[in-house]
């Protein structure tokens, strides 16, 4: 649709302003500007280089996560799945000897069976998604604590490092495999017949299904998805923190989450966009990372953050109003 | 001649792309029932909700009993003594009738709790004056009949000594009983010296209940209010509609052609039970029978969202097997549902994506939507079906009843479809669409295509049909041609013959 506007007249600039993702540019803007005035560490390429690095599991985790609310679901099974991977990871290079790119394919494979699991519960056996992956949430945590007893792997050949603490010219290794996984993320949602899809079932499944909307594949696809980007993520992660330990991402299904909604998806599906989620998820980990550096405590951190979320979404309510 | 007790002085009310009232004067007297009437779109919703306090407007007064008063919200609304019932009734089904009467202002002991016996007590009172004694108003209102969740809606506003009442299409789910109670109650509230402003689109109403009526058309009252005792249906459908309909029904006879759709011994549950018929090419065949006969069951099973269990279906003599709705749209057959707002349309999505819904598939270039070709396929169909929208990117929640059928269609025609089912294609919208649709249908069975239509007005059924099937309890029990298919004939085989002393659930509405 914006494609056929080449130039933005003047007029439409105040538009694209007010649009959802408009508003949190601006705050995020906002934030930006206060913090580097408060600390004169925060706006330098080193440290947003380095955050880059440790927002991109949250990140890759969000990606999915928003195709999956925009279709009305959740999944909360998504920090339990990324450490049953990195578990299995561990387990297969250190006990069984896999070699490693070998063991990394089972990392990936188990994430997809974890999604894909979470996806036929849901779409076929027609669990509400809140507890299929409520369920599931605590069976791959359990997983992960059964299989690594809980002892943690460690002692990675050193180029295993390389995607998770490398470099690929100024910009951390995982940044850019984000990065070309935001902009399929964004197309395969903006652009395809699947996203159209997933709006239209967020929209209203019944007409979607009265439709022909294969409805059920779309839904599984879209868990299977999540579980196979939770792997990668905890295949990022164990080479970033070079170990492996079975309660790895606890709770960050909820920092996932927060990043979607903030993002301005509506939590009851139909709507919403992954830039949207992309400026939401900078905005929690640039706030978290300013307010540390100009020595506010973590806790009141969390605070400052719970307090944002609330105003952009009131913002965001309040721009959609008019 | 009593006095206004409330008045409506040069109204006027614009949202963005639309002026939905423009300088409208009303008003409604003690002991009047005000009948208002208008196409979809023609500002009653609006109008009503200036009444009641939902919008306010942006030019004009509002007078009550002579005296000026804004009126910000429902709240303050419903202290003026100004209630509405809309057609979407908003009951809490798990809560009982007494609480759903006397919801946000029960009767309380001290220290805030409720007083239950009190409640109770007036609960009954109000519904003994509706004179509905058998509500249990300690049941909860889920399972009530559609009829008797109205009166609990009436009595709640009653509740508030509502002395200005409006009812907005109160009718449109009641069946014939509930709605000679529905009317009695009408008439008893008027007696008390109620004023009560009746929205509906049948006709014949009007002239059972209505002392005055008011048409609006386009957000603008047309002529002037008239008393009831001097008017005819022509004349309101005139001003309605703005010009004269010809015919209600242009009904062109079919030339049918071959069998396209063949269904034998086909059974789901209890709701359908061996049904047998065929539908050719070109025709149009009307199926009638009582709320509740199997009929949109039928259809459901037909097109693949309850899968039949047995029985056999044939499209262009070939045995198929039809388990979903995407396997019934592949074999060419395509079903607009009853309920549109629920299983038609995605309300918040815009008009272009819609109608491309259903056939999206054939707008991919290697998985990608190609934006021109959906744009042609949307514009194609909105001039065709003369879709009344701003633009292809305007939200269907926006459009009127009329309009968003007809985006439903829209999305149905695109598939090229060689069985067209519609499930109450007419239902609830006004009547320059309704003839616009039948219009339509004419004109797709000379195509060609064959056409079931579900209806539940007679003359829409007799009207239409080049074969009328008549279902009662889930089965087929009649097949009438159009010559046979007289009112009497479809009513007693609905009814089975000992039911015959009740009437047909359809209206005879709108009949010239």
């Amino acid at each position: 649709m914006t494609a056929r506007t080449p130039t933005l007249s003047p007029a439409r600039h105040v538009r694209v302003l007010r649009t959802q993702e408009g508003v949190l540019f601006i705050i995020l803007l906002v934030i930006i500007v206060v913090l580097s005035l408060l600390s004169d560490r925060f706006l330098t390429a080193n440290n947003l280089l380095n955050q880059t690095r440790l927002l991109t599991e949250t990140a890759l985790l969000a990606l999915p996560m928003t195709l999956i609310i925009i279709g009305g679901g959740i999944d909360l099974s998504v920090g339990s799945t990324l450490a049953w991977s990195a578990v299995m990871l561990g387990f297969s290079w250190q006990l069984l000897g896999l070699p490693l790119p070998l063991a990394v394919l089972v990392c990936l494979l188990t994430g997809l069976l974890g999604g894909a699991v979470n996806g036929y519960l849901i779409a076929y056996v027609r669990v509400p998604p809140l507890i299929a992956t409520l369920a599931t949430l605590a069976i791959y945590r359990g997983f992960s604590f059964g299989i690594s007893q809980a002892r943690s792997a460690r002692g990675f050949p050193e180029e295993f490092a390389f995607w998770g603490q490398g470099q690929i010219g100024p910009f951390p290794t995982q940044f850019v495999v984000l990065v070309v996984l935001i902009v399929a993320a964004h197309l395969l949602l903006s652009r395809t017949g699947f996203g159209r899809w997933v709006y239209a079932i967020g929209n209203n499944e019944v007409a979607a299904r009265y439709s022909g909307i294969p409805v059920e594949r779309v839904k599984f696809t879209l868990y299977a998805l999540s579980g196979l980007m939770a792997g990668l993520a905890a295949f990022i992660f164990t080479s970033r923190v070079t170990t492996t330990r079975a309660d790895a991402a606890t709770g960050l299904e909820l920092d996932v989450i927060a990043a979607v909604v903030l993002g301005g998806t509506s939590i009851f599906g139909g709507s919403g966009s992954v830039v949207g989620t992309m400026l939401g998820l900078a905005i929690i980990t640039l706030l978290r990372n300013g307010l540390l550096l100009t020595g506010v405590k973590g806790d009141a951190t969390f605070m400052v953050i719970g307090v944002v979320l609330i105003i952009a979404v009131l913002i965001n309510d309040l721009v959609r109003k008019r | 001649m009593s006095e206004p007790v409330i008045e409506l002085r040069g109204i006027s009310k614009r949202f963005p792309g639309v002026q939905a009232l423009d300088n409208v004067s009303f008003d409604v007297r003690e002991g009047e029932v005000h009948a208002l009437l208008g196409e979809n779109g023609a500002g009653k919703s609006t109008l009503i909700k200036i009444l009641t306090g939902a919008y306010q407007a942006d030019g004009g007064q509002i007078f009550l009993r002579g005296k000026p008063v804004t009126i910000p919200d429902t709240r303050h609304g419903l202290k003026l003594g100004i209630a509405a019932i809309y057609q979407e009734l908003s009951l809490y089904p798990d809560l009982s009738v007494a609480e759903n009467i006397f919801m946000g202002h029960h009767p309380s002991l001290r220290g805030g709790l409720v007083n239950w016996r009190q409640m109770e007590q007036r609960a009954r009172a109000i519904l003994h004056e509706l004179d509905a004694d058998d509500l249990d108003v300690s049941r909860p209102v889920r399972g009530l009949s559609v009829g008797n969740q109205q009166r609990v809606e009436i009595a709640k506003a009653l509740s508030h000594d509502a002395r200005i009442l409006i009812m907005d299409e109160p009718t449109a789910a009641l069946t014939k009983h509930d709605v000679d109670q529905l009317f009695a109650i009408v008439r008893r509230l008027r007696e008390r010296g109620v004023a009560v402003v009746y929205i509906t689109h049948r006709l014949e109403e009007v002239f059972l209940l209505a002392d005055r009526v008011t048409v609006l058309r386009d957000g603008r009252v047309v002529g002037e209010t008239l008393d009831v005792s001097k008017t005819s249906q022509a004349e309101l459908i005139r001003m309605m509609v703005g010009r004269t309909l010809d015919t209600l029904f242009p009904k062109t006879p079919a030339q049918p052609g071959e069998v396209v759709l063949e269904v034998r011994n086909l059974c789901y549950g209890r709701t359908t039970r061996k049904v047998n018929f065929i539908l050719r090419q070109g025709e149009i065949v009307g199926l009638a029978g009582l709320v509740g006969a199997g009929r949109s069951e039928l259809a459901q099973v037909i097109f693949g969202v309850t899968p039949a269990e047995s029985g056999e279906i044939r499209v262009n003599g070939r045995p198929v097997s039809i388990r979903s709705p995407r396997e019934a749209m592949a074999l060419g057959i395509a079903y607009v549902p009853e309920d549109r707002k629920n299983q038609g349309l995605l309300l918040r999505m815009n008009v272009r994506e819609n109608t491309a819904l259903a056939v999206l598939r054939q707008l991919l270039r290697y998985g990608f939507i190609d934006y021109a070709a959906e744009d042609r396929l949307a514009k194609e169909y909105v001039e065709q079906l003369q879709i009344r929208t701003p633009s292809l990117l305007q939200q269907v929640v926006n459009l009127s009843g009329g309009n968003q059928q007809k985006v439903v269609l829209a999305k149905w025609l695109a598939t090229k479809p060689k069985v067209l089912i519609l499930d109450e294609p007419t239902r609830g919208i006004d009547v320059g669409a309704k003839a616009e649709i039948h219009r339509l249908m004419n004109a797709l069975a000379q195509q060609g295509m064959a056409i079931l239509m579900i209806s539940s007005e007679l003359p829409e059924i007799l009207g239409m049909s080049d074969r009328v099937l008549v279902m009662r309890q889930g089965t087929i029990v009649a097949e009438l041609d159009r010559a046979q298919a007289t009112q009497e004939a479809v009513v007693a085989a609905a009814m089975g013959a000992d039911e015959l002393h009740m009437t047909l659930v359809a209206s005879t509405s709108l009949n010239p």
